[in-house]
């Protein structure tokens, strides 16, 4: 019965259309921030989640940008790779060891015969793309197990063999194909079987086994060219622009593709803070807007104000009122933007998804907490103003 | 409830009144609950000044009002509302209705700032005793300005108090409507038990006053 009374006396209405263009500025700086923040949860869904993630996306081999001034010498020294391995992208680091040996491959088999000088790698197993239980060296194994890059066999079947007429290569014929390996040492060439076990598509290098490398270096190693030339990381973020400052600013180089994402997520990140810029600026208008609103609300009812406190009104009372006249508006603009944006998600989730891109039907945590954050925000500003223009009008 | 006074006096009219040897300005008096208070003065000498005192309409004045021993000049805000909701009942001399309700709204808005203490038919009673019934749903402001003084007094007997305060209550109302009035106020303040400052012009035997001032 109060409020009716009140109603009649204190006419919210006095600024109808200034309070309906408040309403809407703040539906709009609403619904752009709370669509920045989803935006942004997708797209950390769409680079994180492990049902849209490319496999190859996790590791990068890294190496030095060889320029006219390193050439010979770009290898990563031991401080670089602790610098390295402490960075904040980098979940796991192994180094590529080279062979310290001259390696020469030679086919056993009469129908294809070839030989060519050869070098080894080798990187720990945790960093291998291929599975396979011939994946083992000691020292009483018969054949020394080899993985090579995919990229060869292509280059062989789709490149040179047409061009030289010769037959292409299956993998599992290559697989069933040993070939004789010479290793030369100060006392002459060793000779051992090796067998190719496994295609890789993450190191473009021809590995062995660890245990192989560690061996046979301290066997017949050199000690020429210690330090070793390329790296390995596994990454939580291949695409991460810290990832691919630290590397541009290092004079490093990985292999592109893996980090093609980077361009969109700029152009993304882009998008994003402009909204979150627009939505935050049009926020503040909207601020802007209430409080005045309520100050002119206020105002227009000076007189009635003085006269309900010198009947005895309490400023608590007046308060109580005018907040239940401007929050309900601020609840409903919050909820309809968060259903807006609901609805929008799973348009975007049905879109994607015919794409095989997949992120959630329903907003984020973030969003609904954005949500709850801005509602707290307007009823606190309100409330502020309502109570600093009643206490001045009492 | 206690009123006590001490050494009050309107700061715009000190010298002025200094000259003048009163009853109320500058003395320290006592109020017991309970009271009828009449405080005559002629025009100007500011008997609305000090009605508004003690209600705390102003506070350009020296000297301190207290009622139960607590200093209005230290009173907040809410604490001054409670004083107003429960203890003190206003007649004011220029009505101060608001001029866009109706004679009911006027009143019944007074009955509802606090838990109400009379059901809202009691202002049907109320009015019909004042012959103000048939205006009850007319706006104030096309009240008459006796119409208006009646509706002032309902709304005043509307909330609970221990104190009535009237500033010329009786002003625009003739000898019968007076009477009918007076017997309605002194009806209300018994079934409360409590007292009332009046401030006339002249002399009247409208209640049985206990004290009688000068101011």
């Amino acid at each position: 019965m109060l409020d009716q009374l009140l109603k009649k006396l204190i006419r919210t209405g006095a600024g109808r259309s200034r309070n309906t263009m408040a309403l809407a500025g703040l539906f709009i700086a609403m619904f752009l921030i709370l669509a920045a923040v989803q935006v942004q949860s997708n797209y950390q869904q769409i680079l994180y989640s492990r049902t849209s993630q490319d496999s190859i996306a996790d590791f990068l081999v890294i190496n030095k940008i060889i320029t006219n001034n390193n050439v010979g010498e770009a290898t990563l020294s031991a401080g670089e790779i602790t610098d390295l391995k402490q960075q904040p992208f980098v979940e796991k680091i192994g180094t590529l060891t080279p062979s310290r040996f001259r390696v020469g491959v030679q086919s056993i088999s009469k129908q294809i015969p070839f030989y060519t000088d050869f070098f080894f790698e080798s990187v720990p197993d945790e960093f291998l793309d291929v599975n396979t239980p011939d994946w083992q060296w000691n020292a009483t194994s018969t054949f020394i197990p080899m993985i090579i890059p995919n990229m060869f066999l292509d280059m062989y079947n789709f490149g040179y063999a047409q061009s030289q007429h010769l037959p292409q290569l299956s993998q599992e014929l290559i697989k069933s194909l040993p070939v004789q390996i010479d290793i030369q040492t100060p006392a002459g060439i060793v000779n051992y079987y090796g067998k190719v076990v496994g295609f890789s598509d993450r190191i473009s290098s021809v590995l062995v086994p660890q245990p192989f490398m560690d061996w046979a270096n301290k066997k017949f190693g050199t000690g020429l060219n210690i330090q070793p030339s390329r790296v390995i990381i596994q990454t939580s973020d291949a695409s991460g622009s810290d990832l691919m400052a630290y590397l541009s600013k290092h004079n490093l180089s990985t292999n592109t593709e893996k980090t093609r994402f980077e361009k969109y997520r700029s152009i993304i990140n882009a998008v994003v803070a402009t909204s979150w810029v627009t939505g935050g600026l049009m926020l503040l208008f909207a601020l802007l807007i209430f409080t005045l609103f309520i100050q002119l609300t206020i105002a227009s009812a000076k007189e009635e104000i003085a006269l309900l406190i010198t009947l005895g009104a309490a400023p608590k009372q007046l308060q109580n009122f005018l907040r239940k006249q401007f929050l309900p508006g601020n609840i409903r603009i919050v909820v309809i933007t968060l259903i807006i944006v609901s609805v929008l998600q799973l348009v975007v989730q049905k879109t994607l998804a015919a794409q095989k891109i997949f992120v959630q039907g329903y907003p984020s945590h973030y969003t609904i907490a954005a949500a709850i954050i801005m509602l707290a925000l307007l009823t606190v500003v309100n409330i502020r103003a309502i109570k600093k223009y009643i206490g001045e009008t009492a | 409830m206690q009123l006590t006074i001490q050494n009050i006096i309107p700061v715009p009219l000190k010298d002025k009144l200094l000259q003048r040897n009163a009853d109320v300005w500058n003395k320290a008096i006592q109020f017991k609950q309970g009271e009828y208070v009449k405080i005559k003065a002629p025009s100007g000498t500011g008997k609305t000044t000090f009605v508004h005192i003690i209600y705390k309409l102003r506070n350009d004045f020296e000297g301190d009002v207290l009622w139960d021993n607590k200093s209005l000049s230290s009173i907040t805000a809410n604490a001054l509302a409670i004083l107003r909701q429960q203890s003190l009942s206003i007649i004011f001399q220029d009505l101060r209705l608001f001029p866009n309700l109706t004679a009911r709204e006027n009143i019944e808005l007074n009955r509802v700032l606090q838990q109400p203490l009379y059901e809202s038919n009691v202002i049907d009673t109320m009015a019909d005793q004042l012959g103000i019934a048939s205006i009850l749903d007319q706006q104030a402001s096309l009240c008459s300005y006796g119409e208006q003084q009646r509706i002032a007094i309902v709304r005043s007997l509307m909330q609970p108090f221990n104190w009535l305060i009237m500033d010329e209550p009786f002003s625009h109302l003739d000898k019968n409507n007076i009477d009918k009035a007076t017997a309605l106020i002194e009806a209300e303040c018994k079934k409360r038990n409590a007292g009332f400052i009046l401030t006339d012009l002249e002399d009247d035997e409208h209640f049985n006053y206990t004290k009688l001032l000068n101011l």
